[in-house]
């Protein structure tokens, strides 16, 4: 059973982080799922695999009824970021998945419709949930050739899908990033090798520096906050990606 | 409920698998009629007035190669049809499985309404399954009565080579092989309504 924890809440505004399945087979990579509320409006982040469904599912129900989520957010087209998405459609079809348009046509391979999929254009765009609004964020090549992170200004977070992501080493269940040095290195060979290129990190940290982040919160692994997040984004651009030595 | 589970869908998409590969065979064979028919036209044409009704019998045989493939046919579509569905099966499965979870986890949860509208809609496809089941058999009956036919002629033709004088012996092996060749089709269509795809209730 997944775990949930509200990471922000400012009247009916609210992130809600979904977390740490203890159940779930070894040989399934753990995912976060995040959910942003916003009055009666419920937009979900990075759903996960289908193999997880009934896990996030039942977490996200205790919160938020699901029937009334009004979209879904893929960062990129990965089996662990949206093989749900048929799933999520049973519960309302009319949901939409926002997308970069370059995998608009290969993600209906897990579900959905040519209705079901809104494209997002390479330089990014704002998403209006119930009026909150949040801003597509480009992240190319990070670790996808259409990618894209979310920022929502008004809670000062950004879902930074696999940028920052952790294989957590068994047992670790820390929601926040608490020792940055001591997780790092569980974020280092990941990032190594699932970021294709050293130009792409540099523009998105040039991006993203300009952003006011209090939290950066990853598809794996824990969330960045305060100071970390700054401290990642250093970490980060110093880091040689998108070599392998063999 | 859904009725099926993922292993018997699977076992189906391997008899479909192998019912069409016996399809196939048929309407190899069926091709190789039309050709001995064309052969034997000619022949008969060579051999004169003796061999008029074997000449009318090897028309005939062709006709009913070119029927027998159009038969194939619907045979064929109704297999990839039969695929298609039990594809949809097959994903169904997994998705009313994943749903069945989410019930179980969260009983309370709009799941109990998804799960009830996803096993509804599989009880369609279920029903739509069942009525491609029955237009295969109905067509491979209709394939077998084709047949009786194809091998009263080919019998025919064996009585009328007997009077094909000096074309005799000639006319009888051409005969005698469409009588082979049409006990061939029939014994891949008794194989075909053998099969359990096609018996199962």
């Amino acid at each position: 059973m997944k775990k949930t924890e509200t990471i922000f809440q400012d009247g009916s505004h609210k992130w809600v982080a979904i977390i740490r399945d203890q159940e779930k087979p070894g040989y399934l990579v753990d995912t976060n799922e995040y959910l942003v509320i916003n009055g009666k409006q419920g937009l979900l982040l990075d759903p996960g695999g289908a193999e997880i469904f009934p896990a996030v599912f039942s977490a996200l129900s205790a919160e938020f009824d699901p029937s009334a989520l009004t979209a879904i957010f893929a960062s990129h087209q990965d089996p662990d970021i949206c093989s749900s998405l048929a799933l999520w459609l049973e519960f309302n079809p009319a949901m939409r998945c926002y997308i970069s348009w370059l995998w608009e046509s290969f993600i209906p391979h897990f579900g959905g419709d040519a209705e079901t999929f809104v494209p997002i254009p390479d330089e990014g765009m704002d998403i209006s949930l119930n009026g909150l609004p949040l801003r597509a964020v480009p992240a190319h090549y990070l670790h996808s050739s259409g990618n894209f992170h979310l920022y929502d200004k008004q809670a000062k977070i950004l879902f930074s899908g696999d940028v920052g992501a952790a294989l957590l080493p068994p047992g670790d269940e820390s929601l926040f990033v608490e020792k940055f040095d001591t997780h790092i290195r569980y974020a280092e060979g990941f990032h190594r090798r699932w970021m294709g290129s050293n130009d792409a990190k540099r523009r998105w940290c040039e991006r993203v520096s300009q952003l006011d982040i209090d939290m950066l919160c990853p598809q794996h692994g824990s969330i960045y906050r305060g100071a970390d997040v700054q401290r990642f984004i250093n970490w980060f651009d110093e880091l040689q990606v998108g070599i392998i030595q063999y | 409920m859904t009725k099926k589970s993922a292993s018997t869908a699977g076992a189906d998409l391997l008899r479909i698998v192998r019912i069409n590969e016996e399809i196939k065979l048929v309407v190899s064979v069926a091709f190789k009629i039309n050709i001995m028919a064309l052969n034997a036209i000619f022949l008969a044409k060579r051999a004169g007035t003796a061999a008029l009704g074997f000449g009318v019998l090897s028309n005939e045989l062709r006709v009913f190669s070119q029927d027998l493939r159009t038969c194939m046919q619907t045979l064929t579509d109704l297999i990839h049809a039969s695929v298609g569905e039990v594809s949809v099966t097959l994903k169904n499965v997994r998705r009313t499985r994943l749903l069945r979870a989410a019930v179980r986890m969260a009983p309370e949860s709009s799941a109990t309404a998804a799960l009830a509208r996803r096993e509804a809609e599989n009880e369609v496809h279920e029903l739509k399954f069942q009525s491609l089941r029955k237009q295969l058999k109905r067509a491979l009956e209709d394939a077998f009565q084709m047949v009786e036919l194809g091998g009263v002629l080919a019998k025919s033709a064996k009585i009328e080579a007997a009077y094909g004088q000096s074309f005799a012996g000639a006319l009888a092996q051409v005969s005698g092989e469409f009588d082979g060749i049409v006990e061939e089709i029939r014994s891949s269509l008794e194989s075909l309504r053998r099969s359990t795809f096609v018996t199962a209730r």
